[in-house]
């Protein structure tokens, strides 16, 4: 039991036990849909999952730190619009400028949420919810109420969400999917390998210790948020990129996605605990079933939303049960005293 | 073990003073730690050891006097620069962080790490330490699961790792098994053996004196004595702590006392307090005397119902009752009046009209539901006027009250719910002088009209002056029940360090 132990964390339980349900969601639809099981399906939840798992790696780490970013849906909305507008005024801009353009807006929205959190110690959900508002009413007005078109971007952008990097059978992998695995790949060694990451989980996990141990808890709080915001933005880019076709209410509601992806990836809103390998799989859950549901017949679509809430819920609850019992089934035991020792009473470190 | 006096002292306080608002915390006090020695700073609770502490690693600044570091005036302005001296302090609850493992709880505070974690040194390097500390642990293990003596060691090594010369221990025994004190001794003597200065601070006599190389009693936030251990007695530090002079502003009016109110027989709650039995009746003060840690306020919360006791007899005017919830003691006629004001015992942002009918505002509903404002600022005017509760307007904001006038603005609440028993919970923590006096005139008043007072207290002359009788508790044990007549500094406080008096 011991050897098990030390090669597989209960974080990894937990992962697998995603896998599972994913698998057990796609063998559900595939009774219930015709034609499930086709390259188009694949293709449909994995571009989409694409977008929101950069959401939700940049809404990730700031939920580390036991914040929350609510602005995420809105920030993509904004910089989709806005470099939609921007590439169909100026249609011989480099795509590395649109993209970088994308970057640096997401990043400012970010900022200002970090300044606010991390030197104004307003709760995050109360900043981000009104940048969610600000930063929507921003693109209102900035749009005019008006439509960025696919006829009117460059064409190299619209092919891009099409564009295929490689083909497994018949499934196409797409460029945009690729980005978004090496996205998620990139942070998962920083959350491992950078002491950046290691102080968002300090932070989160013992906000108090992190002040007295002398962190630099505001800096990295407020780096967190900027991260955060320019990946939204890219993840922004992707989305004028796939969908062509940006209205001001664009990206609204992926608030709630890129949150419950996250939680039900693992990554505890109460901070310090929580997988960048969770939070793309729970995106890729949350995804399958959005994109599968649309496609049931027996399920409304207004049930949909239930659906996602009732999965945060449940994810929730899980993790509150379930992970609290491996972990301390994990934890037991590993500073026994050597042999024969009187096991300390229980509760007593409680 | 060996005096030292040849040794530069590393560290070294002179005339050092602290004072917060009213109280003087610290007076004058000196205290001198030599390496490889382990220092004992005994005191009551209240005696400036917490203050000392602060003043050490960088927390609170000193009024007046001076800090010497290897013989060098130094200033400390936050705990990061106290570790950069060398200054760490262990208290009774770690601050570890919970979801990182040990060996990153390790290192985390360390400026030198690169930017990009190097796994493999950062768990040889926490080895390396642990092996240095003579103890077994997993490196990779999360701290979380970690019993509070591993995360104490944690604690400990990530001290060393800083390179710690002066170690502050805090009542770091308060929540450990037998076992697992006889591994932080073991601990502490080879922290010692390497040359670290320790104070340790601890309320068990036994510790202190099988581990301290010398001694330092505080008393009031004065130094009273500093001697090497081999010739203190048990008996001599608990008098050099307790020695004061009593002044004498506590004055008890004795009330007739009445019929039994409440009695307890074998009162327990698992992992809490056990086996504790007494009687309350009418008129009577009882008082609850002990250290911090020794579980008084378990029993509190247990009488009203907020964590009930799942052990033993309650009766409360001769009926038996199981009292599962504050609603029920209230019904019952039992009022708890909280140690913590500020958190527990006031809404601040609240009125003082608001916050006196909030435990009984069902009783100024109209029929409709409506609250009766009148009746409420009635009520409120009513206590104001009883208790002198200074202040412009019952409907000021309470959290702009002095300690004093918030204390009575929390009587008042639990006054007005009419109880027949009341249990005071520190009533004159931190307030000054003049209120006190004045909240002890409210209690004689009360238990004169037949109320039934249990009066929880640390600050040992008040317990001794107001009580009827006084049960004294070590670690949630009944140690002893002492009448007015029997109760004497000394005897009470030997009992709550579990002291047999010879």
């Amino acid at each position: 039991m011991t050897g098990i132990r030390r090669l597989v964390r209960p974080e990894q339980i937990r992962e697998l036990s995603l896998v599972v349900l994913i698998m057990g969601a796609v063998l559900f639809f595939g009774s219930q849909i015709d034609g499930y099981y086709s390259a188009r399906t694949f293709t449909r939840i994995s571009t989409g999952a694409a977008i929101l798992a950069v959401v939700a790696v940049g809404q990730t780490l700031v939920v580390l730190t036991r914040n929350i970013d609510l602005s995420v849906g809105s920030i993509v909305g904004f910089t989709a619009y806005f470099v939609g507008t921007q590439l169909a005024a100026h249609s011989d801009m480099a795509p590395i400028t649109a993209v970088l353009m994308a970057l640096a807006i997401g990043a400012v929205m970010g900022l200002l949420n970090g300044l606010l959190v991390a030197y104004g110690n307003v709760p995050s959900i109360i900043v981000t919810l009104g940048s969610l508002a600000i930063y929507r009413s921003i693109l209102v007005d900035y749009s005019g109420a008006k439509t960025v078109t696919t006829e009117s971007l460059p064409k190299w952008l619209v092919d891009l969400s099409s564009a295929n990097l490689f083909t497994v059978g018949r499934l196409e992998v797409r460029l945009m999917v690729v980005v978004a695995l090496a996205i998620v790949l990139v942070f998962h060694l920083a959350l491992g390998y950078l002491r950046f990451g290691r102080r968002l989980y300090a932070i989160g996990s013992n906000p108090e210790a992190a002040r007295i141990a002398g962190l630099p808890a505001q800096r990295t709080l407020l780096t967190a948020f900027v991260v955060c915001g320019a990946l939204s933005g890219l993840a922004g880019f992707m989305f004028l990129a796939r969908f062509g076709t940006i209205t001001v209410v664009a990206a609204q509601g992926m608030e709630l996605q890129a949150v419950a992806a996250v939680v039900v990836g693992g990554v505890t809103t109460f901070g310090g605990s929580g997988t960048m390998i969770g939070a793309l799989l729970g995106t890729i859950l949350i995804n399958t079933l959005e994109q599968s549901l649309i496609r049931w017949p027996e399920i409304s679509e207004f049930w949909r939303d239930a659906i996602q809430g009732l999965l945060i819920l449940l994810a929730v609850a899980a993790d509150a049960v379930i992970i609290n019992r491996l972990r301390q089934f994990w934890a037991r035991d590993e500073l026994k005293p050597r042999a024969a020792e009187p096991a300390p009473a229980p509760g007593e470190s409680a | 073990m060996s005096e030292t006096p040849k040794l530069t002292p590393v560290l070294e306080m002179r005339h050092v003073s602290k004072r917060f608002d009213a109280t003087q915390a610290l007076d004058d006090v000196a205290l001198t730690l030599y390496p490889g020695e382990i220092h004992a700073l005994l005191g009551e609770n209240g005696a400036g050891k917490s203050t000392l502490i602060k003043i050490m690693t960088g927390i609170h600044k000193p009024d007046q006097g001076d800090l010497l570091l290897d013989g060098q005036p130094l200033s400390i302005g936050s705990p990061t620069e106290a570790q950069g001296f060398g200054i760490a302090a262990i208290y009774q609850e770690p601050m570890v962080f919970p979801d990182l493992n040990v060996a990153e709880n390790i290192f985390i505070t360390h400026r030198s790490t690169g930017a990009v974690m190097r796994w493999g040194k950062l768990y040889r390097d926490a080895e390396a330490i642990l092996a240095q500390l003579d103890v077994r642990l997993d490196v990779r293990a999360q701290a979380r699961g970690l019993t509070l003596a591993a995360q104490q060691t944690v604690e400990i090594a990530k001290a060393i790792s800083l390179k710690v010369r002066v170690l502050i221990m805090d009542e770091p025994t308060a929540s450990l098994s037998a076992h697992e004190s006889a591994q932080l001794f073991k601990l502490m003597r080879t922290l010692r053996a390497q040359g670290v200065a320790i104070l340790f601070i601890s309320h068990r006599m036994e510790e202190v004196f099988a581990l301290a190389d010398r001694v330092t009693v505080f008393r009031d936030g004065k130094l009273v004595s500093s001697k090497p251990a081999r010739d203190v007695t048990p008996d001599g530090a608990i008098r050099d702590m307790v020695g004061r002079k009593v002044e004498e502003f506590f004055v008890k009016r004795a009330a007739e006392r009445g019929d039994l109110l409440l009695s307890a027989r074998g009162l327990g709650r698992a992992n809490t307090f056990t086996n504790v039995s007494f009687e309350v009746h009418r008129g009577e003060v009882l008082g609850f005397a002990g250290l911090i840690g020794a579980r008084r306020t378990d029993v509190g919360l247990a009488l009203f119902g907020i964590a009930p006791a799942d052990a033993g007899e309650l009766a409360f005017q001769g009926r038996p009752v199981q009292i599962r919830s504050p609603e029920q003691a209230l019904k019952l006629g039992i009022a708890y009046v909280t140690e913590d004001r500020r958190q527990l015992g006031l809404s601040l942002p609240m009125s003082i009209v608001s916050n006196v009918s909030l435990p009984m505002l069902r009783s100024y509903l109209t029929a409709l539901g409506l609250i009766k404002r009148g009746a409420e600022v009635a009520t409120a005017e009513q206590y104001r006027q009883r208790l002198a509760i200074r202040t412009p307007s019952v409907q000021a904001e309470v959290g702009k009250l002095s300690g004093g006038n918030q204390q009575k603005v929390m009587l008042s609440k639990w006054l007005n719910a009419k109880p027949q028993l009341l249990i005071l919970d520190e009533p004159t923590r931190g307030i000054d002088v003049g209120a006190k006096a004045e909240v002890h005139q409210i209690i004689n008043e009360l238990a004169g009209q037949g109320m039934g007072i249990i009066l929880i207290s640390s600050d040992l002359p008040e317990v001794l002056a107001m009580s009827d009788r006084i049960l004294v508790m070590r670690e949630g044990r009944q140690m002893g029940t002492f009448t007015r007549a029997q109760a004497t500094q000394e005897t009470v406080m030997t009992a709550a360090m579990g002291q047999v008096m010879s």
